[in-house]
C-alpha cells in the first residue's frame, strides 16, 4: 500500500523553516508555560526534599515509595522505544508509506528519552550525586542492578538514535542548504563536517545496520527487557513478578508510540498544510498498526488478570482482585479498547475514517497507557507478599508537584519539536525524492 | 562475576592514585600493593608471599612497630587464613597520623589508603562474587561459617508488646518520627480468637539480600567482616530501589530534613571501622534502616557493648537475643538451645522426629533471602491482621503511620517543618 509523495516539491518540505506565524508563537508560549509551571514546583522540591511529593515508605509507613515519577518514566521510555522501533522498521522493511513520519518518530524518541531521564533525575533523593555515585560504581554494579542495566542500555540507545538521526540529516542538509536559514550556518557547518557525497552510500549501509541493531535491541533488551525487569525480578511484590511483564511492557510501548506519532504528524500536517506530504494513507496505516498493538496490549492484560484470579497464590490473587476493582484501570483499558475498535471499524468501512477522531483517540490511548503504568507501579507496591502491616496497602494520590512534572515534560516535547522544526527538515528528503537521485541544486 | 577479572585496572587505578595522592602515604607503594592484592585474589600470588613482600615497607612507611599495631609476623602467618588481608586493612585503618584531626576524617583517610592499596577493594570484589553464589559477605550459609555473622533469635513467646525496644532504637539512632527501624506488630491470627500475638521486626540482615543486589551504586552493601547489611550514606542516591525490593518493608527513606540535625549526632556513631558513614539516622534524601547497631559492634560505645543492641538491652522480657550466629555459645544460639531443650520430642517411640517440638521460623523464608533473624513462636499466617497492642505507639512517643507526619510536613514546608 505504498503511497507516492514524490511529487511534492522541496519548498513544501522546508515550509516550517521558512515560515513564522502567530500560531507558532502561541504554541511556543504554551510549551514554555508548561515548563515554567513545573519549574516553580520543582524549586520547592529542591528546597524541601521529596517530602513535597505524596510518596511515603511502604510497610509501617502507610504509603508507596515509587509513584507517578517512575510511572511516567516508564511511559516516556515506552514512547521512545516504540518510536524508534517503528522508524527502524520503516527503513529495514522498506515500508515507504511511512517514510514521511520516520524522522518525526526518531525525533520523538530523542525528546521522550530526555523526558524519561529527567524523571529519574527528579525521582532520586540526591540528584547531585547522580554522576559522582553512578560513574565510579558502574564497573562493579552493572552486572547486578537492574537499574544500572537500564541506565546503561538507555544511554547506549540514546547515542545510537542520535547517530542514526545525525547521519540521515547530513544527506538532507547538503541538498537543501540553499533553503536553510543562513544565521544558523555555523550549526550546519558543524553538522556537515567532513561530508562528501561519496559517503551517502556508506551511510545508507550504516543506517541499515543501526536500524537492524535497534530492531533487535529495543524489543528484546529494552522495553521487553531491562525496563520490565526493574519490577519482574523482585521477590517482594506480588503483582510485579513474572515473565509476562516483558511482552506486556513492549505492547504498551508500541501502542503509546504509534499514538504519539499520530498526534505529532497530524499537528504538523495541520499547521503547515502538509496534506500532500503526509497523506491520509499514512494515518490510515498508523491507525491500523495502533489497532493491532492495542489488541496485543489487551490480550496481555487478559493473560495477567486470568492467571491472577483463577487459582493464584493468595497474594497475587489479592493484588489482581484489587486491580480489577480499580475504576481507573478500566478507564485505561476502555480508552485503548476504543481506539482499537475504531481502527478496525475504519479498515472495514474506510469512509468512517477521520484524522481528528483518530488524534482524539490517540490522546486517549496515551492517557490510558500512562494510567496503566502508574497503577502498575503504585498498586504493585501496595500489595506486598508481606501483608501484616496495617499500613499496607498504602495510600497514594500524586501531589501537585508530581503532576506538574508531567506537564513540564509535555512542554519539553512541544518546545523540542518547535525548535527542531525551525532548524532541520522534520520530514526527510527521501520521502519526496527517490533514493540516489542525482543532485542538482 | 569471577574474582580474577576484577577489580579492573585503568579507571580504578587512576582513582586510587588520586586518593593516595591526597594522603600523606607513598602513592607508588600503595598502587604496587593494590596490583599485587589483585594478583592474590586471582590466585597468582600467595598471601604469605604478598605479606613478605610488603611487611618491611609498610612498617617503614607508616612508621609503626609491632607494639602500636598488631601486624602479624610474616613467618608465622598462616597462608590459608582468608581474613589475613582484611586484618592488615583494618590495622592500617586504625592508624592515627595526627591526633588533632576529627575521628571521621582520620578514618576516611585510613580507609582511602587501605582502599587504594587494593585491600578493601579485594574485599569488595570478594563480596560481589559472594553475592552471585549466594554466600554474600562473611555470612556463610550454615552455622559453622567462618568469622562473625551477627544475627538474632527473637522469642515471640516472651514478647509482651511493651514497645520498649522501639523507643530505645528510636532514641539511640536519632530517628525521625515514623522511621521505625524496630517495629513491633501486635496481631491476631486465624483460629486464635482475639488472642494477641507480637512480632518485633528489625532488618533481617539477609545473607542473600535483594536490597544489596539491586542497589545501582553499591551504597547498600553487606559488610564483609560480619555480614551486616548497611547503607553508605555518602554514596546513596536515594532511588529507593532497595526499599521496593525488600520483602519485609524495613526501609525508611529520609524524605525531608531529619528531626535531629547533623550537629547533634556524634561521628563515633556514624562512621564504622572501615571509615564509611553507615551509622545513626541518614541525612536528607538518603535511605535508612536498622543497622544492627553497627556503632556498638565496632566498639564505638565501649568494649562491653560489642555483641549487644539497643533494642535487646531495652527488652526486659528476654525476647531479643543478639550475637554471632557462627558461635555456638552466642546468646541467640544458646537461647534457642535452652528453649528447645525444655521441649523434647518423644524420640523413644518416634526416633525419626526432630529432637524438640519448638516452633521456629524465619520471616518469609520462601523468598530466598536467607534472613539472619530467627524467631521462636508461631509464624503469622497470610490471614493474620495487625491490631492495636496493649501499649499504643503514641504512648511511647512514637509514630506508627509515617504518612501522616509526611503529609503534615508537605503542607508545612513553607515554615521549614521537618519530618
Ligand atoms: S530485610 Fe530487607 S533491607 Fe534488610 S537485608 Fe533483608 S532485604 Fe535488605
Ligand atoms: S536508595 Fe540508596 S541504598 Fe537504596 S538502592 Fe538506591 S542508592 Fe542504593
Ligand atoms: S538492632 Fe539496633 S538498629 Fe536494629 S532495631 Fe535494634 S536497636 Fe534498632
Amino acid at each position: 500500500m505504498s503511497v507516492d509523495v514524490t511529487g511534492v516539491d522541496r519548498d513544501t518540505l522546508v515550509r516550517p523553516i521558512q515560515t513564522f506565524s502567530k500560531r507558532y508563537l502561541a504554541a511556543l508560549a504554551v510549551g514554555l508555560g508548561l515548563i515554567g509551571v513545573w519549574l516553580v514546583f520543582y524549586y520547592q522540591q529542591l528546597r524541601h526534599g521529596l517530602i513535597v511529593t505524596n510518596l511515603s515508605d511502604w510497610g509501617s509507613g502507610g504509603g508507596v515509595p515509587w509513584g507517578l515519577y517512575i510511572g511516567a518514566f516508564i511511559w516516556w521510555v515506552g514512547i521512545a522505544h516504540g518510536g524508534i522501533i517503528l522508524s527502524a522498521a520503516v527503513r529495514l522493511l522498506g515500508m515507504d508509506t511511512y517514510q514521511p513520519v520516520a524522522r518525526l518518530a526518531e525525533l520523538l524518541t530523542i525528546a521522550a528519552l530526555t523526558c524519561a531521564g529527567l524523571f529519574i533525575l527528579i525521582h532520586v533523593g540526591r540528584p547531585d550525586r547522580l554522576v559522582t555515585s553512578v560513574v565510579p560504581a558502574w564497573p562493579t554494579r552493572v552486572q547486578w542492578s537492574p537499574l544500572m542495566w537500564d541506565v546503561t542500555v538507555i544511554t547506549a540507545y540514546f547515542v545510537l538514535t542520535a547517530t542514526y538521526l545525525a547521519l540521515t540529516i547530513r544527506y538532507d542538509i547538503h541538498r537543501l542548504r540553499d533553503r536553510l536559514p543562513s544565521p544558523l550556518d555555523p550549526l550546519y557547518d558543524a553538522l556537515m563536517v567532513g561530508y562528501s557525497e561519496k559517503e551517502d552510500e556508506v551511510v545508507e549501509r550504516m543506517v541499515w545496520w543501526i536500524a537492524f541493531a535497534i530492531i533487535i535491541m529495543a524489543p528484546l533488551l529494552l522495553h521487553g527487557g531491562v525496563i520490565p525487569w526493574l519490577f519482574a525480578l523482585l521477590p517482594s511484590m506480588a503483582g510485579w513478578a513474572g515473565g509476562v511483564q516483558g511482552p506486556s511492557f513492549l505492547s504498551i510501548a508500541l501502542t503509546s508510540a504509534v499514538s504519539g506519532i499520530i498526534i505529532i504528524a497530524a499537528a504538523f500536517r495541520y499547521a503547515y498544510g502538509w496534506d500532500e506530504l503526509i497523506p491520509d494513507a499514512v494515518f490510515r496505516g498508523l491507525s491500523q498498526w495502533l489497532g493491532f498493538f492495542s489488541l496485543i496490549f489487551l490480550w496481555l492484560q487478559l493473560q495477567q488478570v486470568i492467571t491472577g484470579i483463577f487459582a493464584a497464590p493468595t497474594t497475587l490473587q489479592h493484588a489482581t482482585e484489587v486491580k480489577i476493582a480499580t475504576p481507573l484501570y478500566w478507564v485505561a483499558i476502555g480508552l485503548v479498547a476504543l481506539a482499537m475498535l475504531y481502527a478496525f471499524a475504519t479498515s472495514l468501512r474506510p469512509d468512517l475514517f477521520d484524522i481528528r477522531t483518530m488524534v482524539a483517540l490517540s490522546v486517549g490511548v496515551l492517557a490510558g497507557t500512562l494510567a496503566e503504568k502508574v497503577l502498575f507501579v503504585v498498586e504493585g507496591l501496595q500489595h506486598a507478599h508481606f501483608a501484616l502491616y496495617d499500613g499496607v496497602p498504602g495510600a497514594y494520590v500524586p501531589s501537585p508537584t508530581e503532576l506538574s512534572a508531567l506537564l513540564g515534560t509535555i512542554g519539553i516535547v512541544v518546545l523540542f519539536f518547535l525548535v527542531v522544526s525551525k532548524v532541520i527538515p522534520v520530514v526527510e528528503l527521501h520521502a519526496i525524492e527517490d533514493d540516489h537521485e542525482e543532485v542538482n541544486p | 562475576m569471577s574474582t580474577d577479572e576484577s577489580p579492573p585496572p585503568g579507571d580504578d587505578e587512576e582513582r586510587n592514585r588520586r586518593l593516595l595522592d591526597e594522603t600523606e602515604y607513598d602513592t607508588e607503594l600503595g598502587l604496587e600493593m593494590g596490583r599485587d592484592a589483585q594478583r592474590v585474589s586471582a590466585g597468582e600470588l600467595s598471601e604469605l608471599e604478598f605479606y613478605r613482600r610488603y611487611h618491611d615497607r609498610i612498617v617503614e612507611e607508616f612508621d609503626i612497630d609491632d607494639r602500636e599495631i598488631d601486624l602479624p609476623d610474616p613467618d608465622e602467618a598462616d597462608p590459608d587464613d582468608v581474613g589475613f588481608l582484611d586484618r592488615i586493612g583494618s590495622a592500617l585503618q586504625g592508624i592515627d597520623p595526627d591526633g588533632e584531626e576529627s575521628r571521621r576524617s582520620v578514618m576516611k583517610k585510613g580507609a582511602a589508603a587501605a582502599g587504594a592499596m587494593g585491600i578493601a577493594g579485594w574485599g569488595t570484589a570478594q563480596n560481589a562474587a559472594g553475592q552471585g553464589d549466594g554466600e554474600g559477605g562473611g555470612a556463610g550459609g550454615g552455622d559453622e561459617g567462618e568469622g562473625t555473622r551477627w544475627g538474632m533469635t527473637i522469642n515471640l513467646n516472651n514478647c509482651d508488646g511493651c514497645l520498649a525496644c522501639m523507643a530505645a532504637c528510636d532514641q539511640e539512632h536519632n530517628l525521625s518520627r515514623g522511621a521505625n527501624w524496630m517495629y513491633v506488630f501486635a496481631f491476631e491470627d486465624e483460629g486464635q480468637g482475639d488472642e494477641t500475638n507480637f512480632l518485633p521486626r528489625t532488618c533481617q540482615h539477609c545473607t542473600d539480600s535483594p536490597c544489596t543486589k539491586v542497589c545501582p551504586v553499591g551504597a547498600r552493601h553487606t559488610r564483609e567482616e560480619d555480614g551486616l547489611v548497611l547503607t553508605d550514606y555518602d554514596i546513596c542516591i536515594g532511588c529507593r530501589y532497595c526499599e521496593v525490593s525488600c520483602p519485609y518493608g524495613v526501609n525508611y527513606f529520609q524524605w525531608g530534613e531529619p528531626d535531629v540535625p547533623e550537629s547533634e549526632v556524634d561521628d563515633d556513631h556514624q562512621i564504622d571501622d572501615r571509615g564509611r558513614w553507615v551509622g545513626s539516622r541518614p541525612p536528607e534524601g538518603v535511605m535508612g534502616k536498622c543497622t544492627f547497631c553497627v556503632d556498638r559492634q565496632d566498639g564505638q560505645m565501649g568494649e562491653d557493648k560489642i555483641g549487644t543492641t539497643a533494642c535487646e538491652e531495652a527488652c526486659t522480657m528476654d525476647a531479643i537475643h543478639f550475637g554471632d550466629l557462627n558461635d555456638p555459645e552466642s546468646p541467640p544460639n544458646q537461647h534457642l538451645d535452652e528453649y528447645r531443650e525444655g521441649q523434647d520430642n518423644d524420640l523413644s517411640e518416634f526416633p525419626n522426629r526432630k529432637e524438640h517440638t519448638t516452633s521456629t521460623f524465619k520471616l518469609m523464608e520462601e523468598r530466598g533471602t536467607e534472613p539472619n533473624v530467627r524467631f521462636v513462636g508461631n509464624e503469622p499466617s497470610p490471614h493474620a491482621e495487625q491490631v492495636e497492642g496493649p501499649v499504643a505507639y503514641e504512648d511511647m512517643g512514637l509514630t506508627d503511620d509515617r504518612k501522616e507526619v509526611l503529609d503534615e510536613g508537605a503542607s508545612a514546608t513553607q515554615g521549614g517543618e521537618s519530618a
